[in-house]
């Protein structure tokens, strides 16, 4: 049938089966958005406050799902505005398509009004990006986007569209997509060698990443674990994709993880990676970490394999595909001398806990009661700094997808969009986003948003009024010489709150914690909860940058 | 010493396709002494060559770039199984005392006269890039007033090629 290019834009993204998009209008997206009128009833648009929240609600909504999210925006600054979200999305390998309008084809390359070059930005941050200048290109470019944000390591990708394609006719056909299926690239020597460096060792640790959540792999990742006997520890991205609960469990390894994961890593004879890079926050010294540790590394990205740190033997493959593999090459071991020694090291990993004081509520309080207000279903999000690596640390998940944080690119600000995207796509699970003051200032323009789609995200802004993550990393560093980080602001978040329409409330101290956030979860409606935290609390253990775990630090002041 | 290591790429022929191969190369901090781009030969398809300095570098390069979108395929051409050939024009100073002797030199490395200025020749060569760094560090006594390398090219020998089918 004869369409115009915003048309075939719609209909390819049905052929995907996409029924929500997240976006702003504008000069250069007039003819997608005429098209998006016509569709309404199909493809459901989210409109956010600005660019950068739809982005990362498209990210959220991706995250919680595992389908390619997809984001709209138009030439110029609403390009740009996307850039942070996208970034963001490619450091955490999360499926996305985004969709920018720009100048018609004969404007293009005059500096246009509204003109940048977002496939010359976005190329170091995407997998990959189109211009499309010819409506002949635009269904399979829309197709070809989609395969490569869904496959093999997920990311990114962006197609950028100048005006007159999205309204030149074309014939369009439907295509139904085919299913992706990534080949196994290691053959049956490289899960041999993986299991007999497997049989040999006698105190083993699995180190596991986001990629278990990305492959949907929890369950074969599971299996092997339980039938190795091997004890898991989880990079802040994998968390969701082991059950917190499992006595093979023992926590986030690196930076902020603990004592016990530190010891494991020191100490064991082998490390098992399982979709996870070896990042500087996992791994501070690549010389020293698990260097009494043969490694063996399970990724579906070659180029994860030697990249960080030198690996004894890969495993490349979907690790849905790998995990169960090797889950039948090796046989079933026992390790219990290692794991009562690990359990051991779990007792000692008591981190000083401030004092109860009634000026202030702990946040590890109140993420308890949070935890106690929701189920392993629930979904829980973060922005970035203290508060995220204090949930990382307290906060039990027990299933995959339930768990949103910007890990690799650490973007303050993330929080609010990522929340909507869960919401949106999940509207029978509860939405809970933790957030620090200043994360929150930086976005809450979304809370409009929230309001506008009645999205009932309950937002626990975790309120020490000061930069708190720069700030310990001053007291630490920087002999206590506070630069920028105590910015004064008197904003009170929860008129903030009512002034876009929603419920705002106050917890001053542990006492009355567990109180209010029952009230505010019953509402079931969007609410922000200012939580009083003390300027002085830090996130304990930490493992200072480029150090190991004999350095670990337990207490400060 | 750092071994260098030569590396044929094959690349749909895209737009911007030396954009996302070059940009690779700085953000990951590869250290390269010489790229190429021409036609491979095969409809729709790029060959590039690209010379890497640094042997630690090689399989990261391998692999970072087999994930660009447009780069078909990326392999390292050992020195033994391939041969590789650049062209230079060097223009060096001479005077009426040095000229034969500077054509003689020129001569074994079969490099030809293609102009003759005032106070100048200029020269053609080709050959692997070490016999055009022996002519150079050569003609280096006369002085070199300007110089323009292509770059690196190269084949693997016998019936192999970088892309098959």
């Amino acid at each position: 049938m004869l369409l115009n290019g915003s048309e075939i834009i719609a209909e390819c993204l049905l052929e995907q089966g996409v029924d929500t998009v997240f976006g702003y209008p504008g000069g250069a997206v007039l003819n997608i958005y005429d098209a998006l009128y016509k569709y309404s009833d199909k493809i459901t648009h989210i409109l956010s406050s600005h660019e950068q929240g739809a982005s990362h609600a498209a990210d959220g909504y991706a995250r919680t799902t595992g389908k390619c999210g997809v984001v709209i925006a138009t030439s110029g600054p609403g390009a740009t505005n996307l850039v942070t979200g996208i970034a963001t999305a490619y450091m955490d390998s999360i499926p996305m398509v985004a969709i920018t309008g720009n100048v018609t084809n004969d404007l293009l390359a005059r500096d246009s009004f509204q003109e940048v070059d977002i496939c010359g930005i976005t190329l170091p941050i995407t997998k990959h990006n189109f211009i499309v200048k010819d409506v002949k290109d635009l269904a399979n470019v829309i197709r070809k986007a989609f395969k490569i944000a869904m496959s093999g390591r997920k990311g990114p990708v962006l197609i950028d569209i100048p005006k007159d394609v999205t309204g030149a006719k074309c014939e369009y056909e439907k295509v139904q997509p085919e299913a992706i299926v990534n080949e196994l690239i290691s053959g049956q020597s490289d899960f041999d060698i993986a299991a007999d460096i497997i049989r040999k060792s006698k105190k083993p640790m699995i180190y596991m990443g986001g990629g278990v959540v990305s492959a949907n792999a929890e369950k074969e990742l599971l299996e092997f674990a339980e039938k190795i006997d091997c004890p898991v520890a989880s990079s802040v991205m994998g968390l969701g994709g082991f059950p917190a609960s499992h006595k093979l469990f023992m926590g986030t390894i690196g930076m902020h993880g603990g004592y016990e994961t530190g010891k494991a890593t020191d100490n064991c004879d082998l490390i098992i990676a399982v979709g996870a890079r070896f990042s500087d926050r996992v791994a501070g010294d690549r010389d020293k970490f698990g260097q009494n540790a043969a490694i063996i590394q399970l990724d579906i990205d070659k180029a994860e394999i030697n990249k960080n740190v030198k690996i004894d033997c890969c495993v490349l493959g979907d690790l849905k595909d790998t995990l169960k593999k090797l889950s039948e090459t090796v046989e079933e071991i026992k390790h219990d001398e290692w794991i009562a020694q690990v359990e051991e090291w779990g007792k000692n990993s008591n981190v000083t806990e401030t004092p109860k004081s009634d000026i202030y509520a702990h946040p590890y309080h109140i993420i308890e009661s949070v935890r106690k207000l929701t189920s392993d279903d629930d979904i829980i999000v973060t922005d970035v700094g203290q508060h995220q690596m204090w949930v990382s640390q307290k906060y039990k998940f027990e299933k995959p997808r339930t768990w949103c944080t910007s890990g690799g690119l650490g973007t303050m600000g993330y929080g609010m969009g990522a929340a909507i995207g869960s919401a949106v796509a999940n509207p029978d699970k509860r939405v809970v986003l933790f957030t620090g003051d200043g994360s929150f200032h930086m976005n809450l323009n979304e809370l409009a948003t929230v309001r506008s789609y009645n999205l009932p995200i309950v937002i626990v802004v975790l309120n020490n009024t000061v930069l708190g993550m720069v700030r310990q990393w001053q007291k630490l560093f920087y002999g206590r010489r506070f630069s920028q980080t105590d910015p004064h602001r008197k904003t009170d978040f929860a008129a903030v709150a009512e002034g876009f329409g929603i419920k705002g409330m106050v917890i001053h101290n542990d006492d009355e914690a567990e109180d209010i956030l029952a009230k505010a979860f019953a509402l079931n409606e969007p609410v922000v909860i200012d939580c009083k935290i003390s300027p002085d609390e830090n996130v304990l253990p930490m493992i200072p940058p480029g150090k190991t775990v004999d350095e670990l630090i337990t207490e400060m002041e | 010493m750092e071994n260098k290591h030569i590396i044929g790429l094959l690349v749909h022929n895209h737009p911007g396709v030396l954009l996302r191969v070059t940009s690779l190369i700085s953000r990951r901090g590869f250290n390269i002494d010489s790229l190429t781009v021409s036609p491979a030969g095969i409809e729709g398809f790029s060959r590039m060559t690209i010379r890497i300095n640094d042997d630690s570098q090689v399989e990261q390069f391998i692999n970072q770039m087999m994930k660009i979108v447009d780069v078909k395929k990326a392999e390292v051409l050992p020195e033994t199984e391939s041969v590789a050939s650049e062209l230079v024009l060097v223009k060096v100073s001479s005077n009426e005392t040095n000229k034969n002797d500077i054509i003689a030199v020129t001569s074994l490395y079969h490099a030809s006269v293609v102009n003759i200025g005032e106070n100048s020749l200029t020269f053609r060569a080709s050959g692997t890039p070490s016999q055009l760094d022996m002519l150079i560090r050569e003609l280096s006594v006369y002085g070199i007033l300007e110089m323009a390398r292509t770059g690196i090219a190269a084949l693997e020998t016998g019936d192999k090629c970088l892309y098959e089918g």
